[in-house]
């Protein structure tokens, strides 16, 4: 009875370790080319990545580059950095994750790197800004940005004589007609928490200071003085959504809004891939969010979606900018671009995807604003907070409670702030 | 025995909690064969069937996951840490099983190891990720040492449990033919285990069949996939194609239940009910 | 001999004590020194002395993560166990096309997390209302994963469905060792239903009442998948688990520290239940 349990197992653990030994591992071998590794956060490129190196493989006799495109690519990341197995270059957003990396110095700095010059300004200073304190240096090279504003269903609005609205009461008003017409004026898919900060992010940009956040940090401003428009207003917005916004994922909306339920749905221009997977022939196209009561104050919420840093502990920084000055070129960039519908952060005459169509004035004459949600750290879950807010409605309570918990999870920021405007106060 | 009635009132039960089960199966079958396109809201489209019957969305899942070779290292895993949990955990479930009603020490160790169940793998994630890769383990003999530490509580606290259920008076037995407590195990209480065997077989490879979180913080950077940490391919948060994601849990869902119809056989043919008499 | 017998179990014993020893105590020890500073998950930190404990105790969010979680165990573990034992006499009988049914079974076991989430939301989302709808029971008319009242019954309800599988194998196991004898026996003295399950079968099958006790505790207490398919936290933040809170903010966001202080606290508090759990359970059997 054993003998033959045992045997089977056996065979089967032979039988498995057989397999291994020929699948497995085939990295590396030394042949004595430099070899770079790039981990990059966002999995939905890979495809395109891969062709990027393979590109650069075959046309690059010293260097051999590797990119993995893992999924939850934070997680591995932090993994190896606590194991500290540095890849040579990161690719990941410009978010709060980017201003802790820099703060933890593990980031290097690469101003010395020629492609800056290339890059527009103003994605430059949004970096610039995303530091806790001044640090001096550049720490990362802006690749790709996204745009987020609200996305209409184009031939809906043509057929209708709809008019894209320009300010907050113009879109009300055109709710309000779309509403009269029986049609869903938004769809919202907020049962994905993250999805609610679409729409304030949006707003945000148009109603309060770029740099709330850290004029808070500063102790100059509170968000209850801030945010308090922007709340309001949103509640204004729920009126137009769909019954029971909170039933809803990201993923219903999107197949919602392009199966044609409502009119427009405030969102990026990130979810275009997933909207035009389930209708293919959607005619789509965006605005930027018309949140302020005069269109002048507009202006459109843009952040940089995909930036490459150099870890502090790369020893080849000028294959590293070999390769750097690969990924930059123009005829990649605008491959990255068609295949994920971005902008590029890279100056120079790019096509845009047709589904910016309604944003480029502002992404041409450079009026865009970063994102407030990437000053915000993610336990704090200010996205399910403003669900929370959503579902009650009670604005005090809301902005309240932001500014005690913004004081709670961020104690060791605004400590290092406060110490640096210690130090340097008195210089300004 | 049960009488006649009993067993068709628990045929018509066992018929009714069938269809929690097939419905989420069906739908599970339909979504996997249709195209993106193809999905919607409505309650009669997502029942409806496929517009084709076609298996390419199998073929496009098996490889966007590099299913042969994810499959290999999966297997690889889950039989390895299976086999050395069956040898391992029944020997430790025996000696602490045995022994914790009348030693301190067993009983010490005994809820030692069971209270390890409880602590939550986010705290010792990073202290691991670091420990294994300074002591070279960052691949997929690491994982596999690990399951076996993970899964010992659970194990132990189930073949000690099935212990008490055999009688001493076997061991004495075979002791008084001379022979010795290693040799008494590995004759009779192994074997008797079998059910046992055969519930923590089924039980240790679900949970490693389906792991996604150790081999992702282990294995992070070493080019090897296991099936799950293939899987989340599909899935980012501005999208997910359902269709394919579907497609590849069905199909690595087939070994799984290989596993477990072969296992269930051992589980219900347990040989205790002739030895125990 | 006996001295024989005591060295065989502590040749066992010592190694494979030490394997734990390493591979968890150790960690552990390092997660809990993580728990006295401000360690983000990355780069430098500081030493906060018991700064994440006095949080923890005056922290709303963590406080309400503990009600949700318990509040889900209790009831989900008192359905499993119901519904598995009943499950499991059932498949322990002898009907047609056993295997089959065990096979099927087992089924809510295997599927992956990411289509377990998308089918009970399309469920809960769609269906149900639709359902109740037509039925006409007001309260379901909109998905009760949206209703911070109610979500916990719907991860409640998917937890069951996946637990029930496992638990049932674990009692089928169990009626095995229950030698045939035992009901033939009980037969002449007239027990049979209710009476048999209760005077019978269940008194010899309270070893794995007791594992499956453990294991409930376990799953439930330490929920996860089923919060990050279904609800991830919401809606309102009325579905944060324990275990949700401390991956999410730990791993995924930069209070390591402070969650390693959480997951600290929580050990200790599943440790004493479960011991306490066993003791309990271990007096009964020691009862028979």
């Amino acid at each position: 009875m054993k003998t033959k349990k045992v045997k089977y197992l056996e065979t089967a653990l032979c039988c498995a370790a057989a397999s291994m030994a020929l699948s497995g591992c085939g990295s590396s071998a030394d042949d004595g080319k430099i070899q770079i590794e790039i981990v990059q956060y966002k999995p939905e490129a890979a495809n395109y990545f891969t062709t990027v190196e393979e590109e650069f493989n075959a046309t690059h006799d010293n260097i051999h580059l590797k990119i993995s495109s893992p999924n939850d690519a934070m997680t591995i990341l932090k993994t190896r950095f606590i194991r500290e197995d540095y890849p040579d270059i990161i690719g990941i957003g410009g978010d709060i994750n980017y201003s802790y990396f820099v703060d933890a110095e593990i980031l290097a700095d690469v101003s010395d790197y020629a492609g800056l010059a290339d890059i527009n300004q103003g994605y430059l200073d949004i970096d610039e800004a995303l530091k806790f304190v001044p640090v001096d240096g550049v720490y990362a090279v802006p690749y790709v940005a996204n745009a987020a504003g609200i996305l209409y269903n184009k031939d809906m609005f043509e057929e209708h004589h709809w008019e894209i609205p320009q300010t907050w009461d113009e879109l009300i008003a055109l709710c309000e007609n779309i509403q009269s017409e029986g049609i869903l004026p938004f769809y919202f898919g907020f049962k994905d928490t993250w999805t609610c900060l679409a729409p304030w992010n949006s707003m945000a940009v148009d109603l309060a200071p770029a740099d709330t956040a850290k004029q808070v940090n500063r102790g100059e401003t509170t968000f209850t003085d801030e945010y308090r428009e922007v709340s309001e207003k949103y509640l204004e917005m729920l009126a137009y959504g769909p019954e029971d916004p909170f039933a809803y994922g990201y993923n219903d909306a999107c197949t919602a809004f392009a199966r044609g339920e409502s009119a427009m749905y405030p969102i990026g221009s990130y979810a275009a891939p997933q909207i035009l997977s389930v209708n293919p022939d959607l005619n789509l196209d965006s605005f930027v969010m018309p949140a302020n009561d005069s269109a002048d104050g507009n202006t459109l919420n843009s952040g940089i979606d995909l930036q490459f840093c150099v870890t502090a502990s790369c020893e080849n920084k000028e294959a590293v900018y070999e390769v750097l000055d690969f990924l930059y070129e123009d005829e990649n960039i605008q491959k990255y671009i068609d295949a994920q519908t971005a902008i590029p952060c890279k100056k120079g005459d790019f096509k845009l995807p047709s589904i910016l169509d309604g944003m480029t004035e502002y992404i041409t004459s450079g009026n865009m604003t970063d994102y407030q949600d990437h000053y915000y750290p993610s336990e704090m879950a200010v996205d399910a907070q403003i669900q929370t807010f959503l579902l009650q409605r009670d604005v005090d309570a809301f902005l309240q409670k932001f500014d005690t918990d913004w004081l709670r999870y961020n104690r060791d920021i605004i400590r290092l702030v406060q110490e640096y405007e210690k130090q340097h106060g008195n210089a300004d | 025995m049960t009488n006649i009635k009993s067993n068709k009132s628990a045929l018509v039960v066992l018929i009714l909690g069938l269809s929690t089960i097939v419905f989420p199966l069906y739908l599970t079958i339909v979504i996997a064969f249709k195209q993106p396109s193809e999905m919607t809201n409505s309650i009669d489209g997502i029942l409806s069937l496929p517009k084709v019957w076609s298996l390419d969305n199998f073929r496009e899942a098996m490889e966007i996951t590099n299913f042969w070779h994810s499959l290999g290292n999966s297997l690889l895993i889950t039989l390895l840490t299976v086999g050395l949990s069956i040898l391992l955990h029944s020997l430790m479930g025996y000696a602490l099983g045995r022994n914790k009603a009348h030693s301190k020490f067993y009983s010490f160790v005994y809820l030692f190891i069971v209270s390890g169940m409880f602590v939550p793998f986010a705290i010792l994630m990073m202290p691991l990720a670091k420990q294994t890769a300074e002591m070279g383990l960052a691949n997929w003999f690491g994982v596999v040492l690990l399951y076996m530490v993970f899964y010992m509580p659970m194990n132990v606290l189930l073949y000690s449990g099935y212990l008490v259920n055999i009688p001493m008076a076997l061991e004495e037995a075979a002791k008084v033919d001379g022979a010795s407590t290693w040799r008494t195990y590995w004759k009779i209480i192994f074997p008797i285990m079998r059910p046992m065997h055969a519930t923590v077989a089924v039980l240790t490879a679900l949970a490693v069949w389906n792991d996604v979180m150790t081999p992702l913080v282990i294995m992070a950077g070493s080019d090897q996939n296991t099936l799950p940490l293939a899987q989340l391919n599909f899935q980012s948060q501005f999208g997910t194609n359902y269709n394919l994601a579907f497609a590849s849990y069905l199909l690595s869902l087939i070994p799984i239940l290989i596993f477990y119809i072969i296992c269930q056989k051992q589980i219900l043919n347990g040989v205790v009910n002739g030895a125990v008499k | 001999m006996k001295n024989e017998r005591k060295r065989t179990f502590l040749l066992i014993t010592i190694p494979i004590l030490a394997l734990f020893i390493c591979f968890n105590t150790i960690p552990l020890i390092r997660g809990v020194i993580y728990s006295f500073t401000n360690f983000k998950g990355f780069g430098k930190y500081n030493w906060v002395g018991f700064r994440n404990y006095i949080d923890l105790f005056s922290d709303a969010r963590v406080g309400r993560s503990y009600w949700f979680t318990f509040k889900l165990a209790v009831v989900t573990t008192v359905v499993v166990n119901v519904i598995s034992l009943l499950l499991a006499l059932a498949l322990n009988s002898k009907i047609r096309a056993k295997s089959f049914f065990r096979g099927a079974y087992f089924l809510p076991n295997i599927l992956g997390s990411l289509v377990v989430g998308y089918i009970f939301n399309y469920f809960f989302t769609y269906i149900l209302p639709a359902v109740a709808d037509m039925i006409g029971i007001d309260s379901l008319r909109t998905s009760i994963l949206s209703n911070p009242d109610a979500a916990w019954i719907g991860i409640m309800i998917v937890c069951a469905w996946q637990a029930i599988a496992m638990n049932t194998i674990i009692y089928i196991s169990g009626l095995q060792t229950v030698p045939e004898d035992v009901y033939e026996a009980g037969g002449l003295d007239g027990a049979t239903g209710w009476k048999q399950f209760k005077y019978l079968t269940f008194p010899l099958i309270i070893p794995f009442f007791s594992i499956n006790m453990v294991l409930c505790v376990k799953n439930f207490l330490m929920v996860f998948d089923q919060i990050m398919a279904l609800t991830k936290g919401g809606p309102a933040q009325s579905t944060e688990s324990i275990s949700y809170l401390i991956y999410n903010n730990g791993m995924s966001g930069g209070q390591f520290g402070f969650q390693s202080a959480n997951a600290v606290v929580f050990f200790i508090v599943i440790v004493v239940v479960s011991v306490a759990q066993m003791k309990f359970s271990g007096k009964k059997e020691e009862q028979l």
